[in-house]
């Protein structure tokens, strides 16, 4: 009583402009991510004369490409008290329905794209659905869609990886470039853009945050959890979606086998940029740093040489590090 | 959060005794605080206050939230030290580090949120963390059921010890927590508002729970905001405000009016306050519109699982109270006029309009609003900001083209802040933060604009000090003034009487009858009428 009014007090204020900034990065306190980020970049700098060049950020923002898409989505659905561990299955099955799609229409780079989207929101559409209409964990229902997702995509071809054979395909999401950006750093920051203005400007953002926050009071409020849980899922899943487009246009083929294990790293950045695994909190920009500290760490370690087992080790360690630190008391 | 309330301790007004009454010897004294002091950042939360507690008394400790009674509580239950004064207990001189330290001091605290395991039963609560073990380490669960059987009889508990306490009504997870801390041979116990969830015949019973156990000598801190409940049950009363202590009064000596002006302060007490204490009703009736008229909300026949049968209509501009224990069907009717219910059977209205919700969407469209029971678990999203509470129920309003507005949603909060008078320090603020009153005021706030048809208020005043409380009457008159028709359930009978026109009694399941304010000229009148039947049965999961 008297004393949470007292640490209200305690906490003080800021000035409303700076509070506009901050309301993109809120999380729960990404502050000292931004000092770790930094000094990362710092100690990579020093430790390799390769690290701060622009043609190694770029290499960093390809690597990333594919974790930031999704953890975006992913911020959505956790900061709306859900999770998804599906991602990573829903990546490969639609990268496999859009590289088929191309092939059986003789090369419409168009069709294959709807596909796959089509194909991420459909799988997110079922998880949805089955978290909010059946009232089963997500954690539950998306691991069995992990197993269902990945098993349909190897058993589509048996297990054979499809070709695609359309140049403005590779071109549109994999190897073209607009002004030296190449596309898939270029979609990625559509889609950050674009999540931020739905989670921190639009109603539906609103809605999320209230959901996660506290879905009784949500609801009391005349909110339809149910709908706003299931969009997020539905949004999650398209942007797997996306990243199993680019993943398929950059090797010119799509694999059933591809991107296991990547849902880890997504959940990592997510709860790295200081969204709340209980949901009600979060940011995009936090989501963002969080996937490229994890890309800096990848790219760092490989350029001082460090083994790939050690760099799991360090990687490991480093999450927990920033995820305790940035704890709220 | 800025401090409304002025610093300065005026003499209190003149029918007010202004001596305190002799101090028991040092050697009678439970506890003996002195020069207490306590400061969070740039807070003063306690500024030096004095408190005593003499064995076998019912000592009530009252105060407007943020006067410091809870600070105090903190520091006598180990979870925050004070930076100067001392403590005593049985004379001796202590500093309590944890929690553990204090309660083997024999002080045992029992707060409004409970800590409890929900899936275990009343008797393994009772004794969790120190179960009597067999040689082999196996818990002796015939004996701590035997026990707590024994137990609960002797103290008069209505509880079965196989009940799982997740299923029984709040009161009685209260009352196991209490029971818990009495098995535990405390001297010292601190009931932090026992009674705010709990209605009148339960009410009793912890009453006389606390009489017996002060028979045996343990002092009783009593935390209330329900004056009432001081001169039924204290010796007497130490009131705090602002982090100091006003005094402390035999409560022999103390009437309601003299208590609301030792708490409140020299503010400006209004005409309307003090005759309110008194239970002189509403000052003025609200016009009724003419009989005859189709009202806000007509309910007939509705009945469901719980619901068996019912017939009210409530008109616009009018408040309308029910009562009725815990259990009767009182909040199941509200639920259901929120569409958080699908009734059986019977007919809903609404001005008219047969009205069927899906949901809360429906009902929130239809015009009605909900400020519910539990403002924590169902009203607000405690992290959030006020300003986004307020925004929650109408967002589409505040939607142009998917885009969210911020300038509306601040004007939106902005109002409400300044009509409810929220103290915080800006729309920013997080709900979580403030006070009950203020907290509570934040869910009125959220159906403020644009003006509800009909307002659903569930224990509207429950953890709401006696200042705030004066202000939501005043804004749930304010709301039947301008034709909001208001459908209120209330523990409190009188805060009923306070408010209503017309009083509906709810039992069982179903409206028994209905009563003009005037029929009734007394608490113990509605009181009465409230509780011809049989109680409720305790203690058995329904």
């Amino acid at each position: 009583m008297s004393l949470t009014a007292q640490s209200a007090a305690k906490a003080g204020g800021t000035a409303p402009s700076v509070k506009t900034l901050k309301n993109l990065v809120r999380g729960d306190r990404p502050y000292v991510l931004y000092a770790a980020f930094a000094v990362l970049i710092v100690a990579f700098s020093f430790a390799s004369p390769v690290f701060f060049s622009s043609s190694n950020f770029l290499n960093i923002g390809r690597q990333t490409a594919l974790v930031t898409i999704i953890a975006v989505g992913m911020t959505f659905v956790i900061i709306a008290g859900e999770i998804d561990l599906s991602v990573a299955s829903t990546l490969a099955l639609s990268g496999m329905s859009a590289a088929l799609a191309i092939q059986q229409s003789g090369g419409n780079w168009a069709l294959g794209a709807a596909a796959g989207l089509a194909t991420g929101a459909l799988v997110g559409l079922v998880n949805g659905l089955l978290t909010t209409l059946l009232a089963i964990p997500s954690f539950l229902v998306t691991l069995g869609m992990l197993g269902i997702a990945r098993g349909i995509a190897l058993m589509l071809t048996g297990t054979t990886p499809v070709v695609v054979n359309s140049l403005t395909f590779w071109d549109s999401f994999g190897e073209g470039a607009i002004l030296g950006v190449p596309a898939p750093i270029v979609i990625t920051i559509v889609v950050i853009a674009l999540g931020a203005y739905v989670l921190h400007f639009s109603t539906f953002g609103r809605r999320v945050f209230a959901t996660g926050g506290n879905a009784t009071a949500a609801r009391y409020s005349g909110i339809n959890t149910r709908r706003t849980k299931t969009l997020a899922f539905v949004i999650t899943g398209a942007l797997a979606g996306l990243a199993g487009l680019i993943l398929t246009a950059r090797a010119h083929a799509a694999r059933p086998d591809i991107a296991a294990g990547l849902e880890l790293d997504v959940i990592a950045a997510v709860i790295l940029g200081g969204t709340s695994l209980f949901g009600g909190r979060g940011a995009i920009l936090g989501t963002v740093l969080g996937s490229l500290m994890i890309g800096v760490l990848n790219n760092g370690l490989t350029l001082m040489g460090v083994s790939s087992q050690a760099q799991l080790v360090v990687k490991g360690a480093i999450i927990i590090a920033a995820v305790a630190f940035s704890r709220r008391k | 959060m800025k401090h409304s309330i002025r610093r300065t301790v005026a003499p209190l007004s003149g029918d007010q005794p202004s001596q305190a009454p002799t101090p028991p010897a040092p050697a009678e004294r439970l506890v003996e605080v002195s020069g207490l002091r306590k400061t969070y950042g740039t807070v003063q939360a306690l500024r030096g206050v004095e408190f005593e507690l003499a064995p076998g008394e019912v000592h009530a400790l009252l105060g407007e939230n943020g006067a410091g009674k809870s600070t105090l509580i903190k520091v006598l239950a180990g979870v925050e030290s004070s930076d100067a004064g001392t403590l005593k207990i049985f004379g001796e001189e202590k500093s309590f580090r944890s929690p553990a330290e204090s309660r083997a001091a024999g002080l045992a605290v029992v707060y409004q949120e409970l800590s409890q395991v929900p899936s275990l039963t009343v008797a393994a609560n009772i004794f969790l963390g120190r179960e009597p073990r067999t040689a082999f380490g196996a818990v002796k669960q015939s004996e701590i059921m035997s026990r707590t059987k024994a137990f609960l009889a002797e103290y008069g508990f209505p509880l079965d010890p196989r009940a799982v306490v997740g299923d029984l009504p709040f009161a009685y997870r209260q009352m196991t927590e209490i029971a818990k801390a009495l098995m535990s041979n405390v001297r010292v116990l601190v009931l932090d508002e026992p009674t705010s969830a709990l209605s009148e015949g339960e009410e009793e019973v912890l009453f006389d729970a606390v009489r017996k156990v002060t028979a045996r000598g343990v002092g009783v801190i009593y935390v209330t905001h329900r004056l009432g409940e001081v001169f039924k049950l204290s010796q007497r009363v130490t009131v705090f405000r602002d982090g100091l202590r006003v005094g402390t009064y035999p409560t022999s000596d103390m009437d309601m009016k003299s208590l609301v002006s030792a708490i409140i302060g020299p503010r400006t007490m209004a005409a309307e306050v003090a005759d309110a204490v008194q239970g002189h009703g509403p000052k003025q009736d609200h016009v009724q519109r003419a009989t005859g008229s189709v009202p806000a909300l007509a309910m007939s026949g509705v009945g469901d699982q719980r619901l068996r049968g019912v017939d009210l209509e409530v008109q616009s501009g009018e408040i309308m109270g029910l009562a009725g224990v815990i259990g009767s069907g009182r909040t199941e009717i509200l639920e259901t006029v929120f569409g958080l219910r699908r009734p059986r059977q019977g007919q809903l209205q609404i001005h008219g309009q047969p009205f069927k919700p899906a949901g809360p969407v429906d009902a929130i469209r239809a015009g009605v609003g909900l400020v519910p029971e539990d403002r924590h678990g169902q009203g607000l999203v405690m992290d959030d900001s006020i300003e986004r509470n307020i925004a929650l129920p109408r967002l589409k309003p505040l939607t142009r083209l998917g885009f969210f507005s911020r300038k509306g949603a601040a004007e939106r909060s902005h109002a409400a802040m300044k009509e409810l008078s929220i103290k915080a320090q800006n729309r920013k603020t997080v709900v979580g933060t403030l006070s009950g009153g203020n907290q509570q005021k934040v869910v009125f706030g959220k159906w403020r604009e644009p003006r509800c048809e009909l307002l659903l208020l569930d224990e509207p005043t429950v953890g709401v000090d006696v200042g705030a409380r004066e202000e939501i009457y005043g804004v749930i008159r304010q709301a039947a003034a301008s034709g909001t028709a208001v459908l209120v359930v209330s523990s409190d009978l009188s805060e009923l009487l306070l408010l209503c026109q017309r009083i509906t009694i709810v039992r069982d399941g179903r409206t028994i009858r209905t009563i003009h304010r005037d029929e009734v000229d007394s608490e113990e009148a509605l009181h009465h009428l409230v509780h011809t039947s049989s109680p409720v049965t305790p203690g058995v999961p329904s």
